[in-house]
C-alpha cells in the first residue's frame, strides 16, 4: 500500500477528474463525430453514402410523382462511424459535435435526418435528370454552365452539333481516295 | 477434506467480464484441472461480412471488440490491399501506425487496472483508468470517438494531423510520461500486488511453444515474438523501439509487460509524429478489388490478428475470416490455473488478456 498512498493523497487533494455533466456543459472537441448533418442544398442523390452506410441507417425514397427524394437517416440505428460523410463527393454530410442523443421513448420515430431533395429538370427537354446544385455548378459546370444543366441525350445532341460542320460534306468513294492518296 | 468436486464458473459470473464457461474440478481450495466451454457470444460476423460491401466491412471489423478496435479493421484494410495490389501513401502508413499504437496503450491500461481491481485493490484500479483517460481524450479530440476511432479506409486512412491535433497529441503524451513511470513503479513494488500476482498463473516457456500463445502472454514467457518485428508492416521497418520480453511468465510479469509495452507504444508515437512525411492520406477514389484471395497480419494489443479475405470480383467478399490472439492463449489458461487457489482464478483469465467477443464474433 506504501507506494501508492502519495499517489492517493495527491488524487484526494486535486478533487474529482470527471465533468460535472448536466450542471455543467461537457467538454466536446471540434472532431468529435456525433449526429450526423444532411445540407439538401450540395445534395446530387448519387446515393454513395446510402452504399457504405455499415448500419443502413440511411434511406433514399422516391415520391410518388417521381419528382424528388426523401433523404432519410435514422439517428437511432446510425454508429456515427462517419464513412458516409468521408465517401460524400460534394461534402453534403457532415458530422456534428452534437452528441445529445436523448429522448423519450415515444420521439424514437422523430429521430431521423430528413431532407426533401428534388430532381433537377432539363434546360433543353425538361426531362428528369440528378439535382445539380449551385456549388457543384460552381465547382464542375462553371466552363460550360448551359451544358452541364442538360440530360445526357440533350448533352449527347448537343455536342454532336457542336462538332459537326454546318454543311455535312457527303463523303464518297473518290473522297476516301484522294484522302488516302 | 481430499475430496475433488466440480465448480461450474460462467458463462455469466461476478469475477468474469465477458461469458465464458469453466468446469474447474477443485480439490478443497486448490484448481486440480480447467475445462473449458466457449461459444456463448456467437454473433455471426463473418456470415454477416459476406452479406454487405467492402466498404460496409471496415465499419463491421472495427466493431468486432472495442479494445483492439483499431487493429482488426487495419489488418481488414490491409488483406483487402494486398489483393488489390495497392500501395498506400507513405502519411497514410504512419497514420494507421499512430492509431494503433495510441489503441495499444489504453488497451493495456485497462487490463492493468482491471488486474488491480481483481486484486481487490480499487483505488489503483481507478488511478490506472484515470490515466488511461488521458488516452481517450486524446482519441475523442483526434479521431472524435473515444471507442471506434473510424481512422481506417480501404487505400489510406480517414483522419489527418494538422498542427494543432500533433500539438494537441505531444501534450498528451507529455502528460502520460511522468504518471506512466509512477504506475509502473507502484505496480513493481507495491506489497499487495506482488503478494497477490507474483508467481501465480506460471506459463513455463516450452508450455507457452506447446501452446503456441501469441502476443504478451507468450513474451512474458521468454518468446520474444512481435509480428512488427518479425513480420514488419506500415512504417515499423522504420521506427526505433524494444521488444518488450519477460522470462517469468506469471501474472505480475504479464501486467508489467503491458506496462512497458504502453511506454515502448509512446517512443513509438514520438517518433512518428517526428517523421511523419507530407503527403496525401488516402488513395484517390475507389479501390477495384478483383478476384482472388488475400491475407495479412499484425500485432494487435493482444497478440498477433491474422485476417484471409477471398474475393470473386463482386462488391462483397466471398469470404472473410480472422483469426484472434485470445484462441491460442486461452487454451493455455489450462496449464495457468492448474495448481492455483480458487480466488485466482479470475486474476489468471484476466492475465491473458481474453478478448471473447473477437473470438466468438
Amino acid at each position: 500500500m506504501l507506494p501508492f498512498l502519495k499517489i492517493m493523497v495527491k488524487n484526494l487533494l486535486a478533487g474529482p477528474s470527471t465533468d460535472p455533466f448536466p450542471f455543467a456543459p461537457a467538454h466536446t472537441p471540434k472532431r468529435f463525430r456525433g449526429r450526423a448533418c444532411h445540407d439538401k442544398e450540395k445534395c446530387i442523390l448519387c446515393g454513395i453514402c446510402r452504399h457504405v452506410c455499415a448500419a443502413g441507417a440511411i434511406q433514399l425514397r422516391v415520391t410518388e410523382d417521381g419528382m424528388a427524394v426523401h433523404w432519410v437517416l435514422w439517428h437511432n440505428s446510425c454508429v456515427f462511424c462517419g464513412l458516409c460523410a468521408h465517401h460524400c463527393p460534394t461534402k453534403a454530410l457532415t458530422m456534428s459535435d452534437d452528441w445529445h442523443m436523448t429522448h423519450r421513448g415515444e420521439e424514437r420515430f422523430d429521430q431521423r435526418e430528413v431532407s426533401f431533395v428534388p430532381y433537377g429538370q432539363c434546360s433543353q427537354c425538361g426531362a428528369r435528370i440528378h439535382p445539380r446544385p449551385e456549388s457543384v455548378v460552381q465547382q464542375l459546370g462553371s466552363r460550360y454552365p448551359e451544358r452541364f444543366m442538360m440530360c445526357p441525350v440533350c448533352k449527347r445532341q448537343e455536342l454532336a452539333r457542336r462538332v459537326t460542320p454546318a454543311k455535312p460534306s457527303i463523303t464518297t468513294g473518290e473522297s476516301d481516295e484522294r484522302d488516302s492518296a | 477434506m481430499s475430496e475433488t468436486y466440480t465448480l461450474p464458473v460462467g458463462p455469466l459470473h461476478v469475477a468474469l467480464e465477458e461469458p465464458m464457461y469453466f468446469d474447474v474440478r477443485v480439490e478443497g481450495e486448490t484448481v486440480r484441472s480447467v475445462e473449458l466451454s466457449a461459444g456463448h457470444v456467437h454473433r455471426g460476423m463473418e456470415a454477416l461480412a459476406m452479406n454487405r460491401n467492402w466498404l460496409q466491412n471496415i465499419t463491421l471489423t472495427e466493431r468486432v471488440c472495442s479494445l483492439c478496435s483499431n487493429s482488426h479493421p487495419t489488418t481488414y484494410c490491409m488483406a483487402v490491399e494486398n489483393l488489390a495490389g495497392v500501395v498506400v501513401p507513405e502519411r497514410a502508413e504512419y497514420l494507421r501506425v499512430i492509431a494503433d499504437e495510441v489503441k495499444r496503450i489504453a488497451s493495456h491500461l485497462f487490463n492493468v487496472g482491471i488486474m488491480a481491481h481483481l486484486v481487490g485493490f480499487d483505488s489503483l484500479f481507478m488511478h490506472a483508468m484515470e490515466i488511461r483517460e488521458i488516452m481517450q481524450d486524446l482519441k475523442e479530440g483526434v479521431y472524435g470517438n473515444r471507442m471506434n476511432l473510424g481512422a481506417l479506409a480501404i487505400g489510406g486512412c480517414r483522419y489527418d494531423l494538422d498542427e494543432e491535433t500533433t500539438a494537441f497529441m505531444r501534450a498528451k503524451l507529455r502528460e502520460l510520461d511522468p504518471l506512466l513511470t509512477e504506475l509502473t513503479r507502484v505496480y513493481a513494488t507495491d506489497p499487495l500486488i506482488l503478494k497477490r500476482t507474483r508467481g501465480i498463473g506460471v506459463l513455463p516457456m516450452e508450455e507457452a511453444r506447446r501452446y503456441e500463445v501469441v502476443g504478451p502472454v507468450a513474451r512474458a514467457s521468454g518468446i520474444a515474438y512481435d509480428v512488427r518485428r518479425k513480420a514488419p508492416y506500415a512504417v515499423y521497418p522504420h521506427l526505433d523501439f524494444e521488444v518488450q520480453t519477460d522470462t517469468a511468465g506469471d501474472v505480475h510479469s504479464r501486467a508489467m509487460l503491458r506496462l512497458r509495452e504502453a511506454a515502448q507504444s509512446a517512443v513509438i508515437l514520438e517518433q512518428c509524429l517526428e517523421n511523419i512525411p507530407e503527403g496525401p492520406i488516402c488513395l484517390p477514389g475507389a479501390v477495384f478489388i478483383p478476384e482472388g484471395e488475400a491475407v495479412a497480419r499484425s500485432e494487435a494489443p493482444r497478440g498477433e490478428v491474422f485476417y484471409y479475405v477471398r474475393s470473386d470480383g463482386s462488391d462483397s467478399p466471398q469470404r472473410l475470416k480472422w483469426r484472434v490472439p485470445t484462441y491460442m492463449n486461452w487454451e493455455a489458461l489450462q496449464v495457468m490455473m492448474a495448481g492455483c487457489q480458487v480466488a485466482d482464478i479470475p486474476l489468471i483469465v484476466n492475465s491473458i488478456d481474453p478478448c471473447i467477443s473477437c473470438t466468438e464474433r
